[in-house]
């Protein structure tokens, strides 16, 4: 699965550590998400959609 | 959220697996100490011998309860891997041994005591593939 979390983080100027605290998760699943070494669960989706104000698919796209 | 090694699930992990480990050294000494290996079985022997077990019992909740208590998903699938990885790692040893032991000999028995110890060692496999896997880190 592919994801735009770096690009919207980077457009709020946050670190991964400023988004893993508002996530309350670690700055590694931050880091593994980011770089699509891991797929987050349904309700961290929703976390990271509602933190940005997005939809989930607008985040996180299906491989082509 | 806190790094790893300051998580609030991983520090009481540690803090319940320490006195869990000083107790299975204290009791393995003490049983080594006071049982001679050819004492007969008596109700002080076996509470003795059962003591480090005990231990052993603790250890297994607290790690139960480490996989319980960590809310960070991300970090709770990279310590079952390695959970898994240890299993698997201690179910091929164990029953490739034990076929050898069937047939061969030569290859002395294995006792069953260590098929934890074993599976503790697994975890370092768990913790290799996950770093291999996932790219290091903390607590990976």
């Amino acid at each position: 699965m592919n994801n735009r979390l770096k690009v919207l983080r980077a457009e709020r100027g946050w670190s991964q550590q400023d988004l893993a605290a508002r996530l309350e998760v670690s700055r590694q699943s931050v880091n593994a998400i980011e770089t699509g070494r891991y797929d987050p669960s349904l309700p961290l989706a929703f976390r990271i959609a509602d933190l940005f104000g997005m939809m989930i698919e607008d985040i996180f796209q299906r491989d082509e | 959220m806190a790094s790893p090694t300051k998580n609030p699930a991983y520090l009481r992990y540690t803090k319940r697996m320490l006195p869990l480990s000083v107790l299975y050294v204290a009791a393995i000494a003490l049983a080594t100490r006071l049982v001679p290996d050819n004492a007969p079985a008596s109700a002080t022997t076996v509470g003795l011998a059962l003591l480090p077990g005990f231990a052993v019992l603790g250890w297994i909740w607290a790690m139960g309860r480490l996989l319980v208590e960590l809310q960070d998903e991300y970090l709770r699938m990279l310590e079952v891997r390695k959970f898994l990885i240890a299993t698997g790692v201690t179910l091929a040893v164990c029953s490739v041994w034990g076929i050898l032991e069937l047939f061969s000999p030569f290859v002395p028995r294995m006792p069953v005591f260590l098929v934890f110890p074993l599976w503790a060692l697994g975890l370092f496999v768990g913790v290799a593939v996950n770093r291999f896997t996932q790219g290091g880190g903390e607590g990976l």
